[in-house]
């Protein structure tokens, strides 16, 4: 891998991260009563989280300038350990063995293919 | 055709479709920014993404999370097919081989995660039509981090 090719992966892998940040967002939104239907949308962590996706769809872009198609999806799939944490850290869920095991393939697989690039 | 079939045949030309917002993506990366091909591309991706958020909802409704996010993991094999037909990407045994282990991995994680009494997925997979339904409410509740994960990644 050449030096603009990691640094693009990174706009990617940050984006992935931005991504999964926004879900965090709309997960503790959606845990909360609201007075009406509207409401549930048209508040200010709802829209800053769509804000937040939206510029994750455009650093996906810019990273495509040099990022071969084939990786994003790749890169993309960090998001499961990002999940994990959050769902760890911030939603008190358990991890399990298996979780972890998963997730080593996850990366290992992104290791691999990233070799082939 | 029985029903779960016809669910899994939607979900997987649900997701083809929605990894073809990739195609839209890298194609905009070459075009200038703001530029009247950029806006166009950009808005195809957004509506992909629309298409996708509804459908992966639709397809919730009548099939166990575990199992959508498991069957989710194609899309990586939809990004080496797109890359080589459109791209001239090539295909290296470093690349399948990757790619394989990484589709290992989120099957198991799809599946690690029905695990547990606090969630239903895993469950909802084995019961009857009734009780899938009634856990699958459950599980796509606590499981809301994951399930919305899949709607919103990629660009």
């Amino acid at each position: 891998m050449d030096n603009s090719l990691v640094l693009y992966s990174g706009i990617l892998l940050l984006g992935t991260f931005i991504s999964a940040v926004s879900q965090v967002i709309l997960k503790r939104a959606a845990q909360k009563t609201y007075p009406s239907k509207l409401a549930e949308y048209l508040n200010f962590p709802v829209i800053f989280a769509y804000t937040l996706f939206v510029a994750t769809t455009l650093m996906c872009i810019i990273a495509y300038r040099v990022v071969p198609l084939s990786f994003g999806p790749v890169l993309e799939s960090t998001s499961y350990l990002y999940v994990t944490i959050f769902g760890v850290l911030i939603f008190k869920e358990r991890i399990t063995k298996k979780k972890l095991l998963a997730l080593a393939l996850i990366l290992a697989g992104i290791a691999i293919y990233a070799t082939g690039v | 055709m029985s029903s779960r079939i016809k669910t899994l045949f939607a979900l997987h030309l649900l997701l083809m479709v929605y990894s073809t917002s990739g195609i839209l993506s890298k194609l905009a990366a070459g075009v200038d920014f703001l530029s009247w091909q950029f806006v166009g591309l950009y808005a195809g991706i957004i509506a992909l993404l629309g298409v996708y958020a509804i459908g992966w909802q639709q397809i919730l409704r009548r099939m166990p999370l575990t199992s959508a996010f498991s069957n989710k993991a194609v899309t990586i094999v939809w990004g080496i097919v797109w890359g080589a037909l459109f791209f001239s990407e090539p295909i290296t045994v470093s690349k399948v081989a990757g790619a394989a282990l990484i589709i290992a991995g989120v099957v198991l994680f799809a599946h690690a995660d029905g695990e547990g009494p606090d969630v239903g997925a895993e469950g909802a997979d084995d019961a009857g039509s009734s009780g899938a339904a009634a856990s699958q409410g459950a599980s796509r509740d606590e499981n809301a981090l994951l399930g919305a994960d899949g709607v919103i990644i990629d660009g």
